[in-house]
């Protein structure tokens, strides 16, 4: 181990505003105690203003928080009583207004309170950090820096750090460390200029596309349609962002920029538009005041329509023609037909792109390390799927390049400053190559961190251009699989489906890559190259059985789903799950299933079923019947009961915590905060049981169920929904029918049962279900619309 | 007319102040010390009675387990310090337990066989929560449709009612609005005073840093439930928790609570003996079934035949403690039988006061004989509620 371990024992957050709060929610989330500190209240409590903060946090959605316990181990302070505290905090964070006048003061009274190797960071999104730096004691300049989170915190996954000139190095690694591993976030190393990295670009973005849209006259909403999830962009795509961002904040960044970038070509546009301040005078600052760009009246959207200087009726789409092109796979294909069009909105959206290249290309030396770094910023920071140099690396550098040119020499950009020499280079293929990204003021190629904390990403991620290829070394691959190996003897299997969808040749996969690890191989890890870890069973596969209605080949399918899931727990290797975004149904019975799961955070966890009108059919209601066995004292019904719910109302836990909450994962199960690092923990765990002398568990005996009466206890209740209205009748045969298999049917209470007994009854009530006319409905209803049908 | 050999007399009738469960200001007592506490209360107001002369003890509870099982009204007896020939049982007819406990009592006495006996009622429902601590029901209710409602929680079966008698949203939350306006102006004259014990609880805090234990103690001489902030506009504003297409609310419905309530009942052969001053003759008592997915309109038809059994006709009832389950069910009850909603509950009710099951009906006693007489009323007046899986039970008593 180094000589500089930091250890973290405790965390204090300077300002409970919206990002403070939430910086301090996800630091608790990781168990990192945090002191939350405010300006002392007024009237009353002196810590009145943090509790607020705190107390706010229970209700945001989506919800800032992974466990309902978290919220308390966020202490409240005020810098009136409580600044002594700061000298247990190894990491100091502040997040206070916007202000360098405020942000100096608070530095003063603080910094005599720090500790020794405290480092001290400040979460501004835009003002400058050496500036800030002259603010501290000199002593306590090294351990200075910028670290800048996005909104929301828990689920952006990029931080900015942005190292004044004085910083430490070795500071810096640490925090770096803790932001990736700790807290699972994606870090990239800004520049100290206006904005930094990614709202550097992002707001620009933005601005392009305001003047723009003015220029071709797209209204707001079109402007929405076509530069959202059809660009690989949030849903909220331009205007819905901003706002959401707070009009009002909006405006502030882009003065930030308009202040700080006097010499920038592109100054002109750091303004804000007249109808933008119009609406900010009017009050009409976005969401928190539930109008602004938008606004919704009943059930009708309005938009503001900028060149009437009115609201008008929201909801207009793309033209068909220009969506056409946008659905075009081949991405240089794509980007000459935007240009080439005539129509308006082809010619917005190619000034769109045109003029972000245009932008980036132009500062690419000033704000960034590397290519790289601008991609992952916009991708982590703002949620586009490519970042705008892969996009233009995918298109064809060289023509993108020139018609960049030609429309800078013919006066159609929103700047005439001509591109870098670098970007016009004859011989450019790009920016990012497989040994680095390109970095404009060294002029030369830049690869990844050696960070040691990197070393734990076995698939960190990637940008395009980079090797991408198969990770290790395929040891088995068949339709639904492939199982390979990093030479550390762990056999890791992949699914290669749909949304990761468990079907026949998947189930096949699994068996074959046990018997293969069982031969070969110290463990197994099931774990997917993306999220999903998975959506569930296959019910498309089932389809063609089911159209004949060979009901025998369906019960020999879920018999085997079945032996799968108790082999995942049976078989002489340890098998780890690790988990990630969906784990539902037939995922879930896996994960649940194997000796350990190391689940990311964002993991969505849930016995989905009766959603298309089923009941979990691979071990799932037998496994809850089992836990519920081992975890009662004394009364197998109460300790059934919340089980019984989960499954009954496919209850899904929002973070890996609360699976554990829920106990679809077992408190002995880890949450890994980063989901690029789940798969070299997986490993540790699986070599770590092995190394342990594992044994497979021993087959309980047997476990007592709730039996009969259990069961008309459960339907007590559910005759009580089913008449008050709040499920259908069917619903009610599903939770019925769940009720029996999971109280382990007509069996007195407190009958010793075995495993096999509830996967029969499950099984059979499977197939019951199934040959429902309701059940059969709601599953073509799942598969033609992608939706639940309640019927 | 039924035959007796004497009448019975109410000598004594108090109750412990009501409050909120689980988290109210009894949330910490127990049910048995409640009933201890009111056993002693109710003994002080005859002081001169002999407790040798006590045979029998008889307490409501709707769910005897737990911190009120292993026959609290035993313990409740030598808690209170009374002999050990004095005995104790523990009865359950979930809401009406507590006037059966004074049907019981005053029959040992009508019967001869006794002379003075204690009827109760007692209730944690902080402790002891609705439904008990488990619940086990029997298979057999699934099997024919028609048991179902056997099954059917208590909301839903106001929502029934609601639906079948017409009774409005509107009505109801009205209903509630009236019952907390009541109680409220009953405090606030000081018309609970005479029937409340005053009891004294003690909470205990740890303080984790210093290690020691921080009690506080205060006097409870007030009910808990009743609101000064209810308004129509905030009832109207709460979701139906038992239909979602529903209309009752928790706002329209009892609450749940804590408490205890005591009476004395004598023979005139003790009244003479000790010269005691009768509060109240116990006249009679009936209960009757009802379909048990309309369990609330059970009333309707135990207050007739209590009536018929007291010989006198409903007009003749001064004051009529109606239980409030559910504003749905005391309406269509008092619509029926055209109760004049003027002599109902005219000090409020559960909606406001708050419904501690088993207790309910000796607390309700203690109101009904204070407010009859210090309002110097006298003559008849009645305890009614309705009773889980289809019940409904009307005591009567005669204020002297």
């Amino acid at each position: 181990m180094s000589q500089t371990k930091f250890i973290v024992r405790k965390v204090a957050v300077l300002g409970a505003g919206v990002m403070g709060a939430q910086i301090a929610a996800h630091l608790v989330n990781a168990k990192v105690p945090t002191v939350l500190f405010d300006l002392p209240a007024k009237d009353g409590n002196k810590n009145g203003i943090a509790l607020k903060a705190i107390d706010g946090l229970k209700k945001l959605k989506p919800s800032p928080l992974s466990n309902k316990d978290a919220v308390n181990y966020i202490q409240p302070a005020n810098y009136e009583e409580h600044l002594h505290l700061l000298k247990d905090c190894d990491l100091v964070i502040e997040a206070i207004a916007e202000r360098m006048d405020w942000k100096t003061d608070l530095y003063a009274k603080v910094a005599p309170h720090l500790g020794e190797r405290t480092i001290f960071a400040t979460n501004t999104s835009g003002l400058s950090i050496n500036q800030l730096a002259a603010g501290v004691p000199a002593e306590l300049a090294p351990r200075f820096c910028g670290v800048h989170f996005f909104n929301p915190p828990r689920y952006m996954h990029l931080v900015e750090i942005i190292p004044c000139t004085g910083s430490d190095a070795g500071m810096l690694d640490n925090l770096e460390r803790f932001l990736v591993t700790t807290l699972g976030k994606g870090v990239i190393r800004a520049k100290d200029t206006p904005n930094f990295v990614a709202n550097r670009i992002g707001v620009f973005s933005m601005l392009a596309t305001i003047a723009n849209a003015e220029k071709f006259g797209i209204r707001f909403d079109v402007v929405d349609d076509l530069t959202g999830p059809r660009l690989g962009r949030p849903k909220s795509a331009t205007f819905r962002t901003a706002d959401v961002v707070g009009l009002d904040t909006f405006a502030h960044v882009v003065k930030t920029m308009d202040d700080t970038l006097p010499n920038d070509p592109w100054h002109a546009y750091f303004k804000s538009p007249q109808w933008l301040q119009q609406l900010i005078a009017d009050g009409s600052l976005g969401a928190k005041t539930k109008r602004g760009i938008y606004k919704k009246e009943g059930k009708q959207m309005f938009v503001f329509d900028a060149a009437k200087g009115e609201y008008v009726g929201a909801g207009e789409k793309g033209d068909d023609a220009v969506k056409a092109i946008l659905k075009i796979e081949n991405p240089a294909e794509k980007f000459k037909q935007l240009r080439a069009s005539s129509h308006p909105q082809a010619q917005f959206l190619w000034a769109c792109f045109r003029d972000v290249f245009h932008y980036i290309s132009y500062h690419l030396g000033d704000i960034a390390n590397c290519a790289r770094d601008v991609d992952f910023a916009i991708r982590w920071g703002f949620g586009w799927s490519v970042g705008p140099f892969e996009t233009w690396q995918a298109a064809g550098w060289q023509q993108v390049a020139g018609w960049i040119d030609e429309d800078i020499k013919a006066g159609k950009t929103l700047a005439a400053a001509a591109l870098p020499a670098w970007a016009l280079e004859t011989d450019r293929a790009g920016v990012h190559f497989a040994d680095g990204s390109f970095d404009a003021t060294a002029g030369k190629l830049v690869g990844r961190s050696t960070l040691d904390v990197y070393q734990r990403q076995l698939a960190p991620a990637k940008v395009l251009g980079e090797t991408a290829g198969l990770l290790g070394e395929t040891v088995f691959e068949n339709e639904g699989v492939r199982a390979f190996t990093t030479g550390d003897d762990v056999l890791v299997v992949s699914f290669k489906s749909k949304a990761h969808a468990i079907g026949p040749d998947v189930i096949d996969g699994v068996n074959t890559a046990i018997d293969i690890a069982e031969a070969r191989f110290k463990g197994l890890v099931i774990w997917q190259t993306e999220e999903p870890f998975s959506v569930g069973a296959d019910l498309q596969s089932m389809l063609p059985a089911f159209m004949m209605g060979d009901w025998d080949a369906i019960d020999t399918m879920v018999h085997r789903f079945q032996t799968t899931s108790m082999r995942l727990r049976y078989s002489h290797i340890p098998t780890v799950a690790a988990t990630q975004g969906y784990v539902f149904g037939g995922g879930c019975e896996f994960a649940m299933h194997c000796d350990k799961v190391v689940a990311a955070l964002e993991s969505y966890v849930g016995l989905v079923e009766v959603g298309v009108g089923l009941l979990p059919g691979g071990g799932g209601c037998k496994e809850f019947a089992l836990r519920a066995a081992q975890n009662a004292q004394g009364d197998v019904l109460a300790a059934l009961k919340d089980y019984f719910m989960a499954i009954a109302t496919a209850k899904v836990a929002t973070s890996g915590h609360e699976a554990q909450e829920i106990g679809f994962f077992r408190n002995s199960d880890s949450v890994v905060f980063n989901a690029y690092e789940l798969l070299y923990v997986a490993k540790q765990q699986a070599l770590a049981l092995y190394e342990s002398g594992y044994r497979p568990p021993l087959k309980v005996a047997g476990f007592a169920v709730a039996g009969r009466a259990g069961a008309a206890s459960i339907k007590g209740q559910l005759v009580n929904m089913l008449e008050g209205h709040f499920i259908s009748q069917h619903d009610f045969t599903i939770a019925a029918l769940i009720a029996d298999v999971m109280t382990g049917g007509d069996v007195e209470q407190g009958t010793l049962v075995n495993e096999q007994w509830i996967l029969d009854l499950e099984r059979k009530a499977f197939m019951t279900l199934l040959k429902s006319s309701k059940t059969q409905d709601r599953i073509a209803n799942m598969l033609t619309t992608g939706k639940p049908l309640r019927n | 007319m039924v035959k007796q050999v004497q009448e019975a007399y109410i000598v004594a009738v108090t109750r412990t102040p009501v409050g909120k469960a689980p988290r109210g200001m009894m949330r910490n007592v127990r049910p048995d010390d409640m009933l201890a506490h009111v056993i002693s209360g109710a003994l002080a107001q005859v002081p001169t009675l002999d407790p040798n002369l006590i045979s029998d003890c008889v307490v409501g509870c709707a769910f005897p387990e737990a911190e009120q099982g292993l026959n609290m009204a035993r313990i409740g007896v030598l808690l209170a310090g009374l002999p050990n020939t004095v005995s104790g049982i523990t009865i359950n007819r979930y809401c009406s337990s507590g006037i059966n406990a004074v049907q019981m009592a005053a029959d040992r006495i009508r019967l001869g066989e006794a002379d003075v006996v204690i009827a109760a009622g007692s209730e944690s429902m902080s402790m002891v929560p609705m439904m008990g601590n488990k619940v086990s029901l029997n298979p057999a209710i699934f099997a024919k449709d028609e048991n179902y409602a056997i099954a059917y929680g208590m909301g839903l079966t106001a929502e029934k009612v609601a639906q079948q008698w017409g009774v409005s949203r509107e009505d109801q939350d009205a209903f509630a609005v009236e019952s907390h306006r009541r109680a409220i102006a009953a405090i606030d004259g000081g018309k609970f005073k005479s029937e409340i014990t005053p009891l004294e609880v003690t909470y205990r805090t740890p303080n984790l840093e210093t290690g020691e234990v921080i009690s506080t103690t205060r006097v409870l001489d007030t009910d808990e439930g009743p609101r000064r902030e209810t308004t129509l506009e905030g009832l109207a504003k709460l979701k139906t928790v038992f239909d979602a297409k529903g209309s009752v609310t928790a706002g329209n419905s009892s609450q749940m609570s804590d408490g205890a309530g005591a009476v004395i009942l004598v023979s005139e052969k003790i009244l003479k003996q000790f010269n005691l001053t009768p509060l109240a003759r116990y006249v009679t008592f009936a209960v009757k079934g009802v379909p048990p997915e309309i369990m609330g309109i059970g009333p309707k038809e135990a207050i007739p035949e209590a009536c018929r059994n007291a010989g006198i006709t409903q007009d003749q009832l001064k004051w009529i403690e109606l239980n409030e389950a559910f504003a749905a069910q005391g309406l269509a009850v008092a619509r029926d039988l055209e109760l004049d909603l003027n002599l109902v509950n005219p000090h409020g009710g559960a909606i406001a006061l708050g419904h501690p099951l088993g207790a309910t009906g000796a607390i309700r006693t203690a109101t009904l004989v204070h407010g009859m007489r210090n309002a110097g009323m006298q003559g008849y007046g009645m305890v009614t509620m309705c009773i889980g899986t289809g019940m409904g039970a009307a005591g009567i008593i005669e204020v002297l």
